[in-house]
Parts: C-alpha cells; structure tokens; sequence
C-alpha cells in the first residue's frame, strides 16, 4: 500500500520509543552487527521503515528475555530479517489525545499505528454518532475525519466538531480541499494516508512534539 | 411512465428514454469494462438533496478506490458526495454479519435517506456469503421486497458471465440487464453494450459500440436502421459533378440524395473528382464535408491548391486516421458533421479504409447501408472512391457490396495508348438516369478534370 512505504520513515528517537531502547544503543547495534542499517536522510539522519521497526522490536524483545544482542542479531539475520512475530501494539502514549472517526478499519488501523508511535493517545470510532459521543466525553485535543462516514455525516460531524476548541483534520479518497475548507476544517489530508503527512500536520496543529502541550492542553 | 436517464442522450435512445424510474436493473460485465462508471453516472445524473443517490460498494474493490478514480470522471461532483451522492461501504457488514447485515444495513440507510438511486457495486460479489441458495434467494426476495416497496430504482453491479444470466435467480428479478463487454472484429477489438432485457417497454437490439470517455460513456448505437417503407420527398432538380461532360453523361448530374461509387485503380484521379464534386457544391452556396481517410489536411490543401480549390469555409474537411477510429464512431461523427455544418455533399475517401476500420465485411456493410438510407433521406449526395487493385483491366469491383448500395457507379482506367497512358470513365450504373454508357477519356488540367471527345473504338 502506498501508505506503508519500504523506506526510511521514522527517526531514530521515534523508534528508540517505540522499540523501548536508547538512542545511544540503537547506534551501537547498527555500527557492532550491520544487520539494521538506517538509510540516511539528505540531512544524514538515521531513516528507519517498518520493517527494520520490525527487526529491531525483535531484537529488543530477545535481549530482553535473557539472549545476548549479537545472538538476537545472528538469529535475525539467520532468518533473513523476517521478525518472527508481528510487533507488539505500540505503548499507550500519555500526551495528547487524538479522536479518529474513520469509517475503513483498515484505514483507521494504520492512522492509529501512526500517532501512537510519535506518542499520542488515540480514540478510534467508525461512526458520526459514536464519534460525538466521544468527543463530548474525552474532549481530545484533535480530531481526524472521514469525509465518508456512513450516512453522509462526515461533513456535519465535521462543521459541528469545528465550533470547539479542538482542531479538525479532514480525510477523504476524495480531492475535497475545498469541501473541507467550507466546512471549517483546519487540515486536509487525502487518502491513502502518508504517514509522513500524517504526522507533521498533527504536529503542526498540536504543536512540535506529543507531550510538549499535553499539560498546556488538557482538558479541564 | 417515468424514466430514469443516464443523461447520455444515445444510451436513453436505446431504452426508450431510460430505465423505468421504479426498477430493479442489472448492469453486467468484464472486469474493466465501465459497468461502475455507468452507475456512478446514473447516480449523480439523478440525485437530488431530497432523494439523494447510494452507492453501496461491497467486498469486490474498496470503496476508497472506487470513489478516487470516480472523481476522474467529469460528471462526479465531489461537492455533491455525502449531501446528494452518500457512499457507503457494506464490506465490513457483509464479512462480519453476512447478507443479513447487509439487508437491514440497506433497509436503515433507504428508510433515513430515502434515495431515488441506490447502486450495489458489486453485486455478485455477495452471493458466497449465502449459506445455500434457499438462503441466497431468500435474501434477494427480502431486497428486492424492501426496494420495490417505496419508490426509486436500484442498479446492481456485477461480473457475471452470459451464461449465468439463465441460472442465477438475480436475473429474474431485474426488471432490464445491460450488458457491458468485448467482441473482436478480424483483428480489432471494439466495446460492446447490449441490453438483454428491458421489462415493458422497447430498445434498441443488438450490440452497440461504446467508449469510455471522461464524461462515462460515449454509446454508438447500431446504425442498422430498421425498414422504413414511408415516402420521402426527394428534391427535382439535379446536381453537376462539377465536371460538364460528365453532367451530359448522366443526363444532366447526379439525383440530390444519391450515393456515388468511384472505382479506379491508384492515381487515376479519383479523389480528385471528389473534390470537385464538393467543391462545385461549395461554390453553389452548398456546404460540403471531405471525409478523408488517406491525405491528412495539409496534404489535401496542397492537391486542391493545385487546382485553384480552397478548402475550409463551405468545404470542411473531416480527416481521421483509419488505424486509430472504430467505423461506429467515425460515422456518428460524420452525421453530426453533416447536421452541424447544414452539407449537402460528402466526398468519403475511401472505402477501404473505412472497411479496415470496421474490421469485418458484415459490420462494414451494415454501417453503410445505414449511412446511405440516412442521406438519401435527407438529401445528402455521397462520393465514395474505392480503389482497384489492377491499373488495366477490370474483372470485378472490390467494393465490399457497397456498388449495391450506391445509386451511381463510376469507372476510371487506364488506357494504354502505345506512347502514353490516358485516363478514361464509365458510367457502370446510374439510377433512374438515362445516362450514356460509353467510354471516355478526361484529363487533369489546371481546372480539375475535363472529358475529352469520345474515344473512338472504346467500350
């Protein structure tokens, strides 16, 4: 899928969160094993994909359980680095909280995946009405919507969700800019979602990091 | 009764003006073959904020995919979706709850919404989720229960081959089936759409070519115009060929109306006389129409400034390249060429190609037929060149049936004269026309062709 690229997509800080190791030995394993290595960025930052997040998620899980790091490496790389189990869920983020109303699971399960792992805590709904619901009881501070949502509700969702202090976020397969605009949206993203996208538009409307506002933000 | 259109003017000819307004319909086809196009059409064609349209997408293809290639499409308004157009995925219903989710999932969305179009896409794609058929044809009783219940039509999608039609129990109740797919002729392949039923009321059988455009489909019907025995008045007074000794030959030109077959072999001037043909019409305040399949314009413009001619004006010239058009297009574009432009003379230049074209004899002919019927009616005189394979001599026309077809036929040759060739015409066949059948010689002068005296010992 277009949104899922094969590059080089996270940082190294946003995978040394979600691995649950530090920077500094993300470093060390690439440059002892070279079984993980970082594409670099044209500014020369470490650029890791999903898989490698894979790779180095199983690495740390084996270190974890008692096997020393350059077995865990020999033992990926004996399997061609194919990880042998799918990553856990990232960790619950504590900083802000992000409602998504997105009516294609699939869809909403990448979305989810993404904010998570930059350190958001994320609602999902598939519905306009479970969706207000929602968002009248957890007053999150950002809300992502899919134009498509069943019934027509995406666009009134959208324009009532807009008269609150939270920022909205349109989603639609559709070209619909100027729908979303109309309706007040603060953003517009097409789909299929570019994580890369994603994420530098919540950050944009948050603020630079997912925990820097969460106090300054929090619901009263 | 009231008609659901596609707003494709051509399409709704074949229906009888539309589906019924009130209908279940079927709209089957390969893979590729426009069938969501043609729905999406009929759904934002007819949609209202009062009675919106539906599209249903169900496991075949992901509704993210099917709205972001609509939107292509010059007709999707994406301002419209979710207030006029609603799409809705019933994938996850369908895999989570089977038919019965999806039923009631449509009964709720049809009582809140009440559409006048709902679309399933696609359709077939349901029937694994049935149990066993008395399951399957339970749940198609329940649907096609609740749709005919309030009013609106409903559009089912679906990749069903001809041979399901007689099996599967959705056939039955579809009150009409348009069919979508492909058939070669000799070496080409066209799109085809036929419609195999159309409860209560008449169309067009048979299949009709169709492209797929930005704005849907662009439909040909079958130009095999039925008999049509009514009288028409033809006009009395005739037209010159533009060449006078010819005019004497055929008692004083061709009828109005009348289809002109020139047969010659290559560079014998066959073209030429076309020209000049139309160009006389031009020059009597009659617009004209070059249908030219061989000499691209500028090369047209240079063999009629050879004779002083200028084309463009009352002569329009209408030039398509016989390797890329389909024979139902180009003459549709001809008809409305001719309708537009008010021409009286068309000059087609030349069968053979027209014939490579159609790809085979049968469809050719079919095509030419109408398109003589259609002139003569409406007074249009057509010149048609067609070429023969020998320089001298000739057996037969290798005109592919059309010198039945045509009212007066021409033929040019060469005559070996010992020291030179020269060029000669017979009238072969002119229609209620005392015309002279002898041979004679003509030459291409400053002026275009000009007969000579009768050649002695011709014939």
């Amino acid at each position: 899928m277009a949104c899922v690229p094969t590059t080089g997509l996270y940082s190294i800080g946003a995978v040394a969160r979600m691995v649950g190791v530090s920077v500094s030995t993300l470093r060390t394993w690439e440059e002892r094993y070279g079984v993980v290595v970082a594409t670099r960025s044209a500014g020369g930052q470490r650029r890791y994909s999903r898989n490698q997040l894979e790779q180095l998620t199983f690495v740390a899980r084996e270190v974890q359980r008692g096997m020393s790091p350059g077995d865990a490496h020999r033992l990926l790389a004996h399997r061609g680095g194919a990880a042998a189990e799918a990553p856990p869920r990232p960790p619950e983020g504590v900083g802000l909280l992000i409602l998504v109303a997105e009516r294609d699971p699939h869809a909403a399960g990448y979305v989810d995946y993404f904010l998570r792992t930059e350190g958001y805590r994320v609602e999902v709904v598939s519905d306009a009405v479970e969706a207000e619901r929602r968002f009248a009881l957890l007053a999150p501070q950002l809300a992502i919507v899919d134009l498509l949502l069943s019934g027509g509700l995406g666009g009134p969702l959208i324009e009532r969700l807009t008269s609150s202090s939270a920022r909205v976020v349109a989603i639609s397969p559709l070209d619909a800019e100027e729908v979303s605009a109309a309706l007040g949206a603060d953003a517009f993203l097409q789909k299929p979602i570019d994580p890369v996208a994603l994420v530098s538009t919540v950050r944009d409307l948050l603020g630079t990091s997912a925990l820097t506002r969460a106090t300054a933000r929090s619901p009263a | 009764m009231d008609r659901l259109r596609s707003g494709i003017p051509r399409l709704d000819g074949l229906l009888s003006g539309g589906l019924a307004a009130d209908s279940i319909n079927l709209l089957i086809g390969v893979p590729g073959s426009g069938k969501t196009i043609l729905a999406q059409r009929y759904a934002f064609e007819n949609a209202t904020p009062e009675r919106p349209s539906i599209y249903f997408s169900t496991v075949s293809e992901p509704l993210d995919k099917i709205v972001r290639f609509g939107q292509t499409m010059s007709f999707f308004d994406v301002a419209a979706v979710g207030t006029r157009v609603l799409f809705e995925d019933l994938g996850h219903e369908l895999v989570r709850g089977g038919l019965g989710a999806v039923l009631e999932r449509i009964q709720a969305l049809v009582r809140e919404r009440r559409p006048g179009v709902t679309v399933i896409d696609s359709f077939k794609a349901l029937t694994p989720y049935a149990a066993d058929e008395r399951d399957y044809r339970s749940f198609l009783h329940a649907l096609a229960g609740s749709i005919s219940a309030t009013t609106g039509a409903s559009l089912w999608v679906g990749e069903y081959a001809r041979e399901e039609i007689a099996e599967a129990p959705e056939f039955a109740v579809a009150d009409s089936v348009i069919a979508l797919g492909r058939r070669s002729y000799g070496t080409r392949t066209g799109r085809v759409l036929e419609v195999l039923k159309l409860r209560s009321s008449d169309f067009a059988a048979g299949e009709h070519g169709y492209r797929l455009t930005d704005g849907g489909l662009e439909v040909f019907p079958r130009l095999a115009d039925r008999r049509d025995d009514s009288r028409y008045v033809l006009p009395t007074e005739r037209l010159s060929t533009g060449v006078a000794a010819l005019d004497d030959m055929l008692d004083d030109g061709y009828w109005p109306g009348s289809a002109t077959l020139c047969a010659g072999p290559s560079g014998v001037g066959k073209t030429i006389m076309g020209l000049q043909f139309v160009v006389e019409g031009a020059s009597r305040g009659e617009p004209g129409i070059v249908a030219s399949l061989q000499e691209n314009p500028t090369q047209l413009d240079r063999v009629a400034a050879a004779f002083s001619w200028t084309l463009g004006g009352d002569v329009e010239v209408m030039y398509r390249s016989p390797v890329s058009i389909e024979i139902d297009e180009w003459v549709y574009q001809l008809l409305e060429l001719t309708e537009q432009l008010g021409a009286r003379r068309v000059l087609i230049d030349s069968l053979a190609d027209l014939q490579f074209a159609a790809g085979d004899v049968g469809r050719f002919r079919e095509y030419m037929y109408s398109l003589t019927q259609r002139c003569s009616r409406a007074g249009i005189s057509l010149f048609m060149t067609t070429e023969l394979p020998t320089l001298f001599g000739v057996e037969r026309l290798s005109d592919y049936g059309v010198s039945h077809l045509s009212d007066n036929v021409l033929l040019l040759q060469y005559r070996d004269a010992g020291d030179e060739v020269r060029r000669c015409v017979t009238v072969l066949k002119a229609r209620a026309t005392r015309n002279t059948t002898g041979v004679r010689e003509f030459t291409i002068g400053p002026g275009g062709i000009s007969l000579e005296r009768p050649a002695a010992g011709a014939g």
